[in-house]
Formats: structure tokens, C-alpha cells, sequence
């Protein structure tokens, strides 16, 4: 064979080659996108039930499921492009409030706030399409909503990923869907809103170089900052997803609690009583614990579990636990 | 061109020797060969007659081409060849996992991984047409070392068992890569008789090539590190300027070393520290510190 030939031959048969592999990662269909469970959860007012989010080849939906596991139900769908994320029941259990994001443009992510009358099924868009709501969470007496919007989706420096930040808690009141801003801090960071039972305090995370939980009174806008002591591995305070108990004398979060041998923290769930501060472990998976839901009117919560954090795909399952960590369940659904 | 000659060029076709090594050899072979013939038109054959008889007895060119390109350049198209055939052999492989396990096919990936492979292919199989550029040989070894080690970055994301396999597959790759130009830049130069400055000329190649890999991880630790923070955008290539940097100057610093090679230890390290220096320093300033 001549050398001309030679060459043509190799390159043909790279291209081809190329082509096989190409056709066979079409055929099997790779990119079809996430199918699982999402990270957060929400407990109906009377405990019977779990709101979570379950995605099919990418396509969010949310769906309640009884507590002691069973077959899902379908509250809400979302349309094609968009996902659905951090369903809330409010304090009746009539409704769930969730939120809408998609992409527009170069990745430019926004959400609206929404909410889904689960006794006809009718949706109703509590704020414009313009902003990046990313939560939301009922007043006590179910008449109003308080959700944190973000005022941009930006790197503050190239070495920093795109996230949302300037963040501010404001309030929409149902009837007159009218729209309130609460905070005027621009934050770095703040998730995980939650009222006290009264319904006179915020609570959240803020991050303002470190993890800060923050109860900020409604009334004069006052903060009180809270600082967990307990045994965790990592010396700053790393409080992550904190949901507040119906009683208001706890806050259950995730921490590390101590690091595995590739590297990576092992985060576990712990319950921080709010009058001394201490914080108690309350769960030993040994994978990442994160989301805490506290039952309303049992002494217990439930945790999602990731077994496929720090890899490419998480592998979210929830379970039921007692405050006092002896015991646990994971909830068993049937998705449709 | 008469028979002879062509039958000479055939020869050379399969070897890498530069020009002039090249002419050296032409000449010899045929002043060999025209003897021969010579000696056969003397015992009464014709001149088309002699040359036929001359090629005859002389054997297959190709065969005897690769016999050169072994006795002068040994093991180097083989280890070409292996090396091509393990990178195209890799994205294969890869790929099929990223299909099956990951479920993630990344065909933009996989196409530079063949081409990567490809690359180091052609050059073996031309190897008389590339191989007597021995500086373009090691940038292309140098291309394909640095993409496997961009591979190596994207292993801690595997499970542990992938993680191990693949990355000893690729470390095993770049070894290869770092073996042919570690031999290619020896032979680029003429190997001298004197064995104490040989075991010099090479202890020098061999730490000169150091500070290349040094180079070439701490630019890919800062990649990635980068990556890990940002995903790669456009600054993140600032990183790399160290290695081009260090690859222009090599160009020089391989006919630097056959002359000099107790100095060219101390110039390799300067130029490959400054080279880290200003790469840091226009990090610093891109970043604001």
C-alpha cells in the first residue's frame, strides 16, 4: 500500500470509527437528563403527608405521598424548559406554594413564585416573570407569603461561579396579591426562610463570609444572630438548610460532622436547642444529610439523603427520624 | 531517475533522518550500489541488466528502510504507533463509559480525544516526512501529554474504581509521552563518543524534561483548580501560558543542551521559574490578588 493510501485509509477509518461512537451514544440515549427525587420537602399541617419534587428524564413535577411511604400523587407539572422546586404546604394543607425556574438567554436563570389550590388544581402566579424567586414560606395565619428573590446571577469574580445574589425577603399578601419588600440588605446569600410560630420573627441563613442563622423581628426589623456549639468538624459554623420546629424552641440543620476518607465532609443532620444553643447529632447515615422538615405536631422530622453527593448525579431518598436520632425509616414512594 | 536511485528513495522513505543525514546516506548507498553495478556492466551485462541484478541482490526496500530507522532511531515509530493507538484506544473506552455509565456523552471530548491520537498516528506513519522535524515531533507529544493530562483532571469525578483505572491508564500514556521525547531530543542531537558527556547530555535532557513536567503540573493544578471554582472560561487558559512559554523555548534549549549541557541545567531553570513567575503575576493582576 502506498503511503497516499495509507494516510486516506487511517483517516477514514478514524472518522468512521468516530461516527460508530457517536451513533451508539444516540442510540443509548445518554443526555435524556436527571430522573430522581429533588433535595427538598415539606409536611402537610396534619402529618399525613410529604411534598417533594420528582423529576422524569428532567421534566419536574411536584407530588405529595403519605408520610408512612405509598403511591405519589401529582399536584403540578411543569411545562417544558422549566423546574419546579421547594414545594410549602400552607398552614390549612390546602395549598402548596412552589417555585417556577427556567432559563432564558445565555443560562440567565429566573423564577416566580407559585401556587397550586390543591382542592381544584388551579395555579396562580404570585410574582412577575422578571425576577429570581428562589423560595417562599407561609405565615402562620396562611394569608400571606414571605419569599426571597435574588437581584442578580452574576460572578463577583472570575473565579467564582454564576450565582444568584442580592438577595431580599419580601411579602405578598394572597388576596390582594399585593407585594412587599421586607429587607433592604442585598445580601450575598439567604435561603431557608422560616417564621416563628407567632409569626412576629423571620428566620434564615445568610452568608456574609461565613454561614450566619439570623432571626430578624418583623416588627422594628431587630437581628439576633445565632451560633451553634457543638461537635462538628470543621471549625467555622457551616448551617446548612436550618428549618425552625413548630414550637420554635429548636432549629434543626446540617453540619459536618467529620470528613471521609477521599476528602469529602460528611454532612449529618443535628437539632440545636435555641435557648442553650447546643447542638445535638441526630443522624449517622454516613452519606450527606441535608433538608430537615420538622413533623408538626409529632416529635419527629424528616431528612433527605443524598448517596450521590460529590459525584455527577445526586441520589436524593427521604426519611422519617426521631429528634432524638434512634430511630429511622426511610419513606418508600411509588412515583406513577 | 534510474532504478537504483528510486530503489534508495524507497529506503529513505522510511526513515526520519533529517536532510542532511538523509544525503549522507543516499550518497553512501549509492556509491555502494553503483559499484555493484559497475562491477556487473565489467562482466559483460548490460547497464538495465546490472541494475536489475544490483536491485535484486540488494533486497526489499522498505525492509531494509526499517532496518535503518531501527539501528539509527530505535523503538521511536514503534512507541509512536503505541502511543497513538493507547490515546485513540482511551477515547474509545472512555467514551463508552461516559455512554453507558456516566450517561453523558461529550462528543466535542471525544473528537479531540481521536485527534489527539490521530495526530501522534500520522506522524508515525510519515514518520520519513515529520520525523526529521524533532522539534515538531516532541510539540506534538507535548500536546498530546498535556491533553491526557487535562483527561487526568476529570477523574476525581469518577467512582473510585473508574477513578483508578482510568487514571493509571493515562499516567501510563503520559510516561510513553514523556519516554519519546525524552529519546527523540537525544536523538535529535549527534550522540557524541565521549561516554562521560554522554551520560551529561542525558542526565541534562532528562532534568530539562523536569522542569517541563513540573511546569505541566502546576499548570494543570492551577486549571484546574480554577476550573473547580469558575469552569473553564477564558482566564483559565492564562494558566497554560507557562507551558507555551516553556515549549518555545525548548526549541532552543534542545541544541543548547547537545552543546552545553552542564549550563543548560541552570538556563532550563531559569527560564521555566520565570515562566511560573509571569504567569502568577498576570493571574494576580487579572483576579486583583
Amino acid at each position: 500500500m502506498s503511503l497516499k493510501m495509507k494516510n486516506i485509509s487511517f483517516i477514514f477509518g478514524m472518522i468512521l470509527l468516530f461516527l460508530i461512537l457517536l451513533g451508539i451514544g444516540c442510540l443509548a440515549g445518554g443526555s435524556e437528563g436527571y430522573s430522581g427525587f429533588g433535595e427538598s420537602t415539606d409536611i402537610s399541617p396534619d402529618d399525613q403527608e410529604i411534598a417533594f419534587v420528582y423529576e422524569h428524564n428532567g421534566v419536574s413535577a411536584i407530588y405529595t405521598a403519605p408520610v408512612s411511604g405509598g403511591n405519589a400523587e401529582l399536584e403540578v407539572e411543569a411545562a417544558e424548559g422549566k423546574s419546579l422546586l421547594n414545594p410549602t404546604f400552607s398552614p390549612d394543607g390546602e395549598k402548596i406554594a412552589y417555585v417556577e425556574q427556567w432559563e432564558e438567554g445565555n443560562e440567565q436563570p429566573f423564577g416566580k413564585l407559585m401556587i397550586v389550590d390543591r382542592t381544584n388544581g388551579k395555579i396562580k402566579e404570585m410574582t412577575d416573570e422578571k425576577g429570581l424567586v428562589t423560595e417562599a414560606a407561609f405565615s402562620p395565619d396562611g394569608q400571606s407569603l414571605f419569599f426571597l428573590e435574588a437581584g442578580v446571577h452574576t460572578n463577583y469574580s472570575p473565579i467564582a461561579s454564576e450565582r444568584p445574589h442580592e438577595f431580599d425577603i419580601y411579602r405578598v399578601e394572597l388576596d390582594t396579591e399585593e407585594i412587599e419588600q421586607i429587607t433592604a440588605k442585598a445580601a450575598y446569600d439567604m435561603s431557608d426562610l422560616d417564621l416563628t410560630p407567632n409569626g412576629e420573627a423571620l428566620m434564615y441563613r445568610s452568608y456574609d463570609g461565613r454561614d450566619q442563622l439570623i432571626f430578624q423581628d418583623l416588627e422594628d426589623g431587630g437581628e439576633t444572630t445565632v451560633t451553634p456549639i457543638g461537635d462538628f468538624d470543621v471549625d467555622v459554623p457551616i448551617i446548612a438548610a436550618p428549618a425552625l420546629s413548630p414550637d420554635g424552641e429548636y432549629v434543626a440543620f446540617s453540619d459536618v460532622a467529620r470528613t471521609s476518607e477521599n476528602g469529602n465532609y460528611i454532612y449529618e443532620g443535628y437539632r440545636m436547642d435555641l435557648e442553650t444553643k447546643q447542638a445535638e447529632q441526630i443522624t449517622s447515615f454516613g452519606e450527606h444529610v441535608t433538608k430537615p422538615v420538622f413533623f408538626n405536631n409529632q416529635n419527629k422530622l424528616v431528612v433527605t439523603v443524598d448517596k450521590g453527593f460529590a459525584s455527577s448525579e445526586p441520589d436524593y431518598s427521604y426519611w422519617v427520624i426521631s429528634a432524638d436520632g434512634e430511630e429511622r425509616e426511610r419513606i418508600q414512594i411509588e412515583v406513577p | 531517475m534510474n532504478r537504483i536511485e528510486k530503489h534508495v528513495e524507497e529506503v529513505l522513505k522510511q526513515t526520519q533522518s533529517p536532510e542532511n543525514e538523509r544525503e549522507e546516506i543516499r550518497e553512501e548507498l549509492l556509491s555502494h550500489l553503483n559499484e555493484a553495478k559497475s562491477n556487473y556492466i565489467s562482466e559483460g551485462f548490460s547497464e538495465e541488466q546490472a541494475e536489475e541484478k544490483v536491485v535484486a541482490a540488494f533486497g526489499n526496500p522498505r525492509l531494509i528502510g526499517r532496518e535503518l530507522q531501527e539501528s539509527m532511531y530505535p523503538f521511536q515509530r514503534g512507541l509512536l504507533y503505541l502511543i497513538g493507538i493507547v490515546t485513540i484506544l482511551f477515547g474509545v473506552i472512555f467514551y463508552v463509559n461516559l455512554i453507558f455509565v456516566i450517561r453523558e456523552p461529550a462528543p466535542v471530548w471525544l473528537i479531540i480525544q481521536l485527534l489527539s491520537g490521530s495526530m501522534v498516528m500520522l506522524a508515525a506513519i510519515n514518520i520519513s516526512i515529520v520525523g526529521r522535524y524533532f522539534y515538531l515531533l516532541n510539540v506534538l507529544l507535548m500536546v498530546n501529554i498535556i491533553w491526557n493530562g487535562i483527561n487526568l483532571m476529570m477523574m476525581p469525578s469518577l467512582t473510585q474504581l473508574q477513578a483508578i483505572f482510568f487514571s493509571l491508564y493515562l499516567l501510563i500514556l503520559i510516561g510513553l509521552g514523556f519516554l519519546f521525547v525524552f529519546r527523540n531530543s537525544y536523538y535529535s542531537t549527534k550522540p557524541t563518543d565521549n561516554k562521560h558527556r554522554k551520560v551529561l547530555v542525558k542526565f541534562s535532557y532528562i532534568m530539562n524534561l523536569l522542569y517541563g513536567i513540573i511546569i505541566i503540573v502546576l499548570c494543570l493544578f492551577f486549571l484546574w483548580s480554577l476550573a473547580l471554582f469558575s469552569g473553564i472560561n477564558i482566564y483559565a487558559f492564562i494558566t497554560l501560558i507557562p507551558i507555551l512559554i516553556w515549549l518555545i523555548f525548548y526549541k532552543y534549549q534542545m541544541t543548547f543542551i547537545a552543546r552545553k549541557p552542564g549550563l543548560s541545567l541552570a538556563t532550563g531553570l531559569l527560564v521555566s521559574t520565570l515562566a511560573i513567575a509571569l504567569s502568577f503575576v498576570i493571574l494576580r493582576f487579572s483576579f486583583g490578588g
